[in-house]
Formats: structure tokens, sequence, C-alpha cells
């Protein structure tokens, strides 16, 4: 009788040991710069999270709305004393706070999105939306009239800057007399005046609307007018069911997941991730209906040879506005150029201040 | 610009410019008793969540506007409680309605981001809308907007006309002799709060019904900070607040149409114009204006007597 | 039958009174969040101890607290000189970001200098601008007599904007990518840490500040003819300085000391200028300064506070999954309960046998 009790208690602690509810849950914390209310960015990292939230063996939780300045240093070091093994910083203003708790906190793994600093223990990540943006340039190229593309975005940032390029060249690709006419808002988020924008850009003649916002309004906008448009960060078509050509999209989900699973392997090194497409970080939201098959198989096709890597976005010759000479003929534009783009390609009217 | 564009700038003008006057109109009345409230971004907020949720619930825009009103008033009348009934500063309870007001949009509107209700759309006026000019100018609104035409009219009437607008301006110009005369002065003070809470709430309603008609956070975006600041621009008056939410809603729409044009200039420089242009045009009146015609006990709160 | 009836006191409640009446809305509006916290499955004890952990629990949390209430402090105490003279101060946004201009454009253009030299003409720049910033309101107010309220608050967007328009161009990095901020400052250029904490000597300016501010309202002539033109604009004709240059003085003083905060949290905290540096500082600051009734040594105290509520309630998010929005709420609370406590302070409620 007590023999068995001993095996059974032997066997007991055994299992416990082994079980994967024993082993210490990973924590990982995410840093948001927005509520993630605002349906766009930071709610597309959510997103992420939820996924990494239903893996085995781990825990996470988020901060929303830090700011970018000196607070946002303080939430990433009390998520490092709290015990988090994996954070993520989801804005570029996070790099410098984050690369000085990550000195101090070797044991734990830093992930900055959208800079470019690197720690022993410190990756960044971003992805490579500006494919998405070329693609969804092919379909709006095809499908205006005017010739005239609007585009409301938020601030003059290489992101953003480098989105509208591609979204110019992608439409010059199909229609060499589009013209892309930028209006800045200066802000991520106020849907009422991304509305007002986008109305100023069909004012002018645009008959296409894309947007590098957070709100679905300029979608409202266009539908209203009775002309097209394209969304950003999710699939907006419920917003303009008439209007939505496509969107490009994020889909976090994956690369959170890969860089989890290596820290819990013990296989994660400190790199520059820049994924695109191929792994369906960035992808584009279904045509709606409006878009004709040929458009379709012209995308399609295009996608599949970004896909494989067989063709690039940014190739030359590009010049910019003024035009001179950025990216010679048979060239393409490198990583460091991308991230560091402050100027327009021919084509689109607006300045980048 | 083309004069069709100049007319489109107009139209888009007088719609950015609508939810601005009802929360200008409404911290009028809640002034000219007496009582400072600077909560109004976060009743708008509050209002913009309400109209929302009213109209997806039951399906009527119309619910939504006086769902948006009332829960206005509502938040105001927190402000009324805390200043009228335990004599706090208005200054800190106002500052302190906005933090609440916004935080608990953002609170109880996240599960809805996103999310359609019905709304209102423009209906152009028989007749007037096909007047040349005017007509696609001032008559193809939604039906608030017509609303906003009426409404200074209307409140200017009441304030110069009526008994109870005399008994509100003498809460905020001499609440001592109108006490003494028997007028009710603390409820006149607290018709006015919740008076204009009801108007600041509509504002916000307009964001989310009628400018857009989804739901996001955050849909009031600084525009009753601008309510507060055009409501001295106004001097108190209806009439001059339509002048200084159209001047300001119309500046903002023409640089982004500037903008749009491909004028040259940095966009914060452009951004700069409707603030800068407030200041220049509200020194320039008040150097003609004798005082600022400020109601005499702005702010100031009622002694409560034995 | 008996009836309630307000009764004025004779005279104020005195601090032990005014304690209790203080802790008395903490704890309503503790309550009242505990509420909320229970509504939504969380447990409300834990959230509380959280966030009295994350605001005074460990040497971390009091020194997360401190650097945080740096700021909230200098504006602050500049808006309260102001309000003395019944100035209404709303720009000390606006003065703030001028103040973080002004010290950049001398770390960009001086980093050179040794530090002994470069921290003090980068404070008294960041007063300058700041200054000059808050001197514009008065004279428009003294000159023109356009209502200072619009005017600082109008300027206060139009400061973010220059702000944003000098880091956006002229003074983006070239090493960082296109991104909307400054080159990092040089060393000398930096304010550094005390010993091994968190906290910025920026401290000290806090200390001497204050001080200098109390001396300055309490016991010297000018102080005091502040508060007397402020409480009674006829008492201004028996002060030495005519109206018109007490405002412009509370414009420049409150103006730099706003400044002095943007330049720490741009030198001491940020290490650059950046956009996100605006973050709302000095609309808090006029808070805090109504709920201090504009004494220097309270206004520390409720600086302190309001910025352990906000690290406190960080806490509470990450560990309970709480939204964002629900500090703002207890902060609203907290706010409006304390307000209408003070009534407690001036009157007090008698129940009466009706006659």
């Amino acid at each position: 009788m007590k023999k068995t009790v001993i095996v059974l208690l032997f066997a007991f602690v055994l299992a416990v040991a082994v079980s994967p509810a024993a082993a210490k849950d990973l924590k990982v914390g995410f840093i948001y710069v927005s509520p993630i209310g605002d349906a766009g960015w930071s709610f597309a990292h959510d997103k992420g999270r939820q996924v990494v939230d239903a893996m085995p063996g781990v825990t996470t939780s988020y901060v929303e709305a830090v700011s970018e300045g000196p607070d946002s240093e303080r939430v990433i070091l009390n998520m490092a004393r709290k015990g988090y093994d994996v954070i993520f910083a989801t804005s570029y203003g996070y790099m410098d706070p984050m690369l000085k708790v990550a000195r101090q906190f070797p044991n734990t793994t830093f992930m900055h999105c959208s800079g470019f600093k690197l720690n022993a223990n410190m990756g960044n990540y971003f992805g490579r939306m500006y494919q998405a943006r070329y693609l969804s340039g092919m379909v709006a190229g095809a499908m205006t009239k005017s010739d005239i593309l609007g585009y409301v975005a938020a601030f003059p940032i290489p992101e953003v800057i480098r989105g509208i390029n591609a979204f110019a060249l992608g439409a010059q690709a199909v229609n060499p007399q589009a013209r892309v006419r930028v209006v800045w808002t200066k802000t991520w988020y106020d849907p009422a005046t991304e509305k007002e924008a986008a109305k100023s850009l069909l004012d002018v003649g645009a008959d296409v609307i894309a947007q590098h916002q957070d709100s679905p309004s300029p979608q409202e906008a266009a539908q209203e007018r009775g002309v097209y448009s394209v969304g950003y960060n999710s699939d907006m078509s419920s917003f303009a069911p008439k209007a939505h050509l496509t969107a490009p999209v994020w889909n976090w989900g994956p690369l959170y997941t890969e860089t989890v699973e290596a820290v819990q392997n013990g296989t994660w090194t400190s790199q520059a991730l820049w994924p695109g497409m191929e792994k369906g970080i960035v992808d584009l939201a279904p045509f709606g209906p409006m878009v004709p098959q040929a458009v379709k198989d012209m995308v399609t096709k295009k996608k599949s040879l970004l896909v494989t890597g067989t063709e690039t976005v940014f190739v030359g010759p590009l010049r910019d506005q003024a035009g001179s000479l950025r990216v010679p003929a048979g060239a393409a534009a490198s990583d460091n150029e991308l991230l560091g783009m402050t100027w327009f390609v021919q084509g689109v009217i607006g300045t980048t201040q | 610009m083309t004069s069709e564009m100049l007319i489109l700038l107009m139209a888009a003008t007088i719609q950015s410019g609508t939810p601005i006057l009802y929360a200008t109109l409404g911290e009028i009345i809640t002034e000219k008793s007496g009582v400072l409230n600077l909560g109004v971004e976060g009743i708008m907020m509050v209002g913009a969540l309400a109209g929302f949720l009213a109209a997806k619930i039951t399906g009527s825009p119309v619910a939504g506007v006086l769902a948006g009103g009332l829960c206005g008033s509502l938040l105001a009348g927190v402000h009324g409680l805390v200043c009228l009934g335990f004599q706090g500063n208005q200054v800190v309870s106002g500052l302190a309605l906005t933090i609440l007001g916004t935080a608990l949009a953002n609170y109880l509107g996240t599960p809805y981001v996103g999310q359609n209700a019905p709304g209102f759309y423009p209906v152009p006026l028989p007749v007037l809308s096909q007047v040349p000019v005017l007509g696609p100018i001032f008559f193809r609104h939604d039906l608030l907007v017509y609303g906003s035409f009426v409404a200074p009219a209307l409140i200017w009437i009441f304030m110069k006309y009526s008994r109870w607008g005399l008994g509100l301006r003498t809460a905020g110009e001499n609440p001592e002799a109108g006490a003494a005369a028997g007028i009710p002065v603390v409820g006149y003070r607290w018709a006015g709060i919740l008076a204009g809470g009801f108007l600041m709430g509509i504002g916000g309603a307009y964001l989310s019904l009628a400018y857009t008609h989804i739901w996001t956070t955050g849909l009031s975006a600084g525009r009753g900070w601008i309510a507060v600041a055009l409501v001295i621009f106004a001097f108190w008056k209806p009439g001059r607040a339509v002048v200084g939410a159209y001047l300001f809603g119309g500046v903002m729409a023409f640089q982004l149409r500037l903008q749009a044009m491909g004028a040259n200039i940095p966009s914060s420089l452009l951004l700069m114009l409707p603030y800068g242009l407030t200041v220049v045009v509200l020194t320039l009146a008040s150097m003609r204006q004798r005082g600022d015609q400020a109601p005499a006990v702005l702010g100031v709160n009622l002694e409560p007597r034995d | 039958m008996s009836v309630l009836q307000i009764k004025r006191r004779q005279e104020p409640l005195f601090i032990w009174g005014s304690c209790l009446i203080f802790l008395g809305a903490i704890v309503l509006s503790l309550g009242i969040s505990s509420l909320l916290l229970l509504i939504q499955d969380r447990p409300p004890i834990q959230g509380l101890v959280l966030l009295f952990q994350g605001a005074f629990g460990s040497r971390w949390a009091l020194e997360d607290c401190l650097v945080k209430a740096i700021p909230i402090f200098l504006c602050s105490l500049g808006v309260a000189i102001a309000f003395r003279l019944q100035v209404w101060n709303i720009g000390a946004e606006g003065q703030f970001a001028l103040g973080a201009v002004g010290a950049t454009w001398i770390a960009l253009n001086f980093g050179t200098l040794p530090a002994p030299l470069l921290i003090p003409l980068m404070l008294a720049t960041a007063g300058i601008f700041g200054g000059l910033w808050g001197l514009i309101p008065a004279v428009l107010k003294t000159r023109l007599r356009t209502n200072e309220i619009i005017t600082t608050l109008m300027l206060n967007y139009i400061a973010i904007l220059i702000l944003d328009y000098l880091v956006y161009g002229p003074w983006k990095d070239p090493v960082s990518f296109g991104f909307p901020m400054t080159e990092v400052f040089s060393d000398s250029a930096i304010v550094g840490s005390i010993g091994a904490t968190r906290i910025n000597w920026g401290l000290l300016l806090c200390v001497v500040f204050g001080v200098m501010v109390w001396v300055f309202l309490r016991f010297t002539r000018l102080g005091y003819e502040l508060k007397a033109s402020g409480e009674n604009i006829n008492a201004a004709r028996y002060a030495r300085l005519p109206y018109e240059r007490l405002v412009w003085l509370v414009m420049i003083l409150s103006g730099a000391l706003a400044g002095s905060a943007g330049f720490l949290e741009a030198s001491a905290s940020l290490n650059r200028l950046q956009p996100s540096i605006m973050v709302g500082y000095g609309y808090t600051a006029i808070v805090v300064a109504w709920l201090a009734r504009l004494n220097p040594l309270y206004i520390g105290i409720a600086s302190y506070l309001l910025a352990g509520l906000r690290v406190g309630v960080e806490h509470i998010q990450l560990d309970l999954q709480v939204p964002a929005a629900f500090g703002g709420i207890m902060e609203g609370l907290i706010l409006l309960t304390l307000l209408a406590g003070s009534f407690f302070n001036h009157y007090r409620l008698v129940i009466r046998r009706a006659p």
C-alpha cells in the first residue's frame, strides 16, 4: 500500500515535471502607440498578439496608447522588471528607449518594429508593405479614368513616402499617364479630417482614393462620390463595398509566432527582419467585384513574381520630382535607400515636408 | 481654382464647421449663465458615442441625435453637480470632465470600432437646392446642417427677447441682484449647463452620424477646444459664432485643397493657417470692440445662502 | 421633520481637516474605480495594490514617478504665477514646445561647448524662448485687449506645428532614415542622472525654482502686489509696476518655467527633439496648479501624486489587461471627487429641526 502511494506520488511528480503546464510560461509583452480601438495600425498588431496568445506555453499582455517619448522607456523597463521574456515595441519612436533597456536586461529578448538599431538581445522587424502598395497602385492605375489618383497620407516619414512611391510606380506601370496627388493630414487618426482630405482630392478630379491613415473614412468619401478607393491596414470593403477595389493589409501573426517559437527553442538570434509577401506579413485584400478579370490576372501575375523574388518594386531608372536620377537604370534601390526614402518619384504631386 | 471648386470648398466649409458650431453655441449658452465649461471636448466624445449607439440600436438617426444630446447634458450635469452643488472650481472640473469623457468614450466604445450605424445623408431642399451657386453651397446638406442654420437665430431671439433668456443672462451678469429680485439664479445656471451640454452632445453626434458614418474612438480630435476658443472669438454672440465656426472650418478645408492642388508649401506651415488666422481676426475685432463682452461673473461660483 | 442645511464655516478647515477630506475623496474615487474593475471581472483589490505599488511601492516606483513629475511641476509652477494675477495662461503647452525648440537650437549649434557652459546656455535659451512665446499673448492682451485664453490656446497649436516643421524639415537627423527627429545631442548637452537612479538633475532645478517662486510670491512686495492686483484690479493702481507690466512679467516668468520643462524633457529624457515630446503636460499643469491652490509646495505634492497615478495605472494595464482609458476614467473621477470634497473645507452640513 505504502509502496503504491509512493509510486503514485512519484508518477505524479514526474507528470507535473514534464507536463507543459509545469514549464514556466513564456511571458510576451506588446507596446502599442495608440489604443487598439483605432482599427488601424495597433489593431493589426493586436491581432498578431492574439495569435501568439493562443500558442501553448505562452501568455501575453500589452500596454496601449504609450506615447513615444520618455513614457515608453518606463513601460518597456517595467515589462522587463516584471520578468517578461519577449517584448515587442510596435512604433518607430520606441527604438532608442528600447535599446537603453535592452542593455540593462541581457536575458530578455527585445523586438522593435520599423527601426534599424540592433543589440545582442534586440532585433528589429518590419514588413515590405510597399510590395502590396505597388500592386494596389496597379489596380488603381487600371481603374482610373481621369488619370488622377488621390492619396490621403498621415505624416511625411519614409514608411509613408515609400508607400506612395510604390503606389505611383504600380499605377504608372499599367497607366503611364497616371498622377498621384498627395494630401498630408498630419494625424494618423482623425476620421473627420481624413474624410475632408479625401474630399479635397476628389474636388481636384481624383477618381481613386488611396490612404495611409488608420480610419476608413476616406473610403466612405470615395463611395459617396461614386468613385473607387483603395484601403489600408485591413480589408476595408465593408465600409465602402461599392468603392473598395482592394487594400494592402498587414498580417503580423506569422512573424510573431515564429519569433516566440524561436525564443522558446533557444534558437532566436538578433537580426533585422524585413519580410514581405513571401511570408504573408503583407498581402492584398480580395478584389472588389468591379475589378475586371484582366486586371486581376495582371496583378496576380505580378504578385507571384514579387513573392518569388524574381522582380522587385524599386528598379531603375527612377527619377525624383525634380527630374534628377535617384536609382540608375539596371539597378534596384537598396534596403537602406528604401528605409531612408524622403523623395517622391516623378508623377507624384505634393511635398515631402 | 475654378468656380466649381470654389463652390465645393464653400459646401465643405459648412460641413466641417457644423460640429464646431453646435459645440460653440452650447458653450455660449453655458457661459451666458455664468458657468465656464471647459469639458466640451469630453462631452463631444461622449455625445458621438451615445449618438452612434442609439442610432445603431433603434435604427433611427434622430434617436441618435437625441441620445447624443441627452448624454451630453448628463455629463454636463456632472459639471453642474460639482460646480453648482459643491462649489468646485469650474476650470478644474471642466478639464477633469474632458479627461473623463474622452476616456469613457474610448472605454465603452472600443468594442464597436469599425461598425456602421444608420446616419444622416444629404437631403437637397426642393427649389432652393436648384438656385445657382447658393443652392449647392447651402441647400444640399443633411438635416443637422439645416438645423445649425436655424439654431443660432433661435438662440439669439431666445436670449434677447424671452423672459427665460433674460433670467439666464442675469445669472451670468448680476446674480446677486437677480437673486434679490427673486430670480432662481442657480436654477438658470443649471438650465444653462444642461442645455449647453445638449448642444455639445449634438455636435459630437454630428461627427459619428453625419460627418462620417463609421464609429471609431477619438472622433472629436480637438474640436471641443476650438469651440471653447471660438466662444471668445464670437464675443458670446450666436451670430458671430457662425462666422467663427465657418471661418475655422473653411480655412481647414482650404488648406487641404491647397495641398491637393499641388501647392509646394510644407504641410506644417499650412496647418498653422486656421489657428493663426483665428488670433489675427480676434485681435482685429478686439481692437474695435469695447471690453471683451464676457459675462460679468463668468467662472465664479455663487455662495450658497443660509 | 429635519432639514439639511449648508452653513459656511467661520474659518476654513485647518490642515488636518483638509487631509481628511482629501483622503475621503480618494477613497470614494478608488471605490468607484474598483467597481469598474469588478464589472470587467478584474480583481479590484489587486488592482489597487498594483496602483499603489506602481506609485510608491518600490525604489523604482519612486524614481519613475519623480521623473514624470518634473516637467509637470515646472509647467504648473509657471501656470500658477500667471493665475495669481488672474491671467489665464492656457499656453504652457506651447511655451514648453518653444523651450524645447530653443534648447535644441543651442544643442545642435554649439554642441561642442563644455557641459558647464552649454547646459546653462540651453536652459537660458529655453527660458527666453518660452518667455517670449508667453509675452505675445501678454502684449496682445494689454495693448489690443485680445483675450488671453484664446490666444494662448491657439499659440499652443502653432508652437507644436513650428516644432513639427523643424524636425520634419531643417533639423531632421540625417542618419535616422528620414524620421522626424533631430540628431542625438552631444554628451555635454545632456542633463545626466543623479547617481545610479533614473532621476535626472532636473529635480534640483525643480527645488531651486520652487523655492524661488515661493519666496517671490510670499516675501517680496512684487509678489504681494501680483496677488492683490489679481484679486482687485483697482489695487494695481497702487502697485509699483503698472498693470500692463505686471501682465508682461507674469507671462514671461510663466513661459520661461514651462520652457525650462521643455529643455529638461528634450535634454534629459529624450536626448533629442522629436514630435512625441508633446504629451500634454501643459494642460495637466493647469489642473495641478488649481488643485494645489497655486501654492508651490502643494504643486510639488500634486505633481507627484498625479504622476504616481499615471504610472500606477500602467501597472494595472499590464498585469490585469484593462484598456488605457481606464486610467483616464480614474483620473477624471479622482479630480471631480476632490473638487466636490473641497466644498467641506468651507462649508458644513447641519441637520436642523424644521420650525
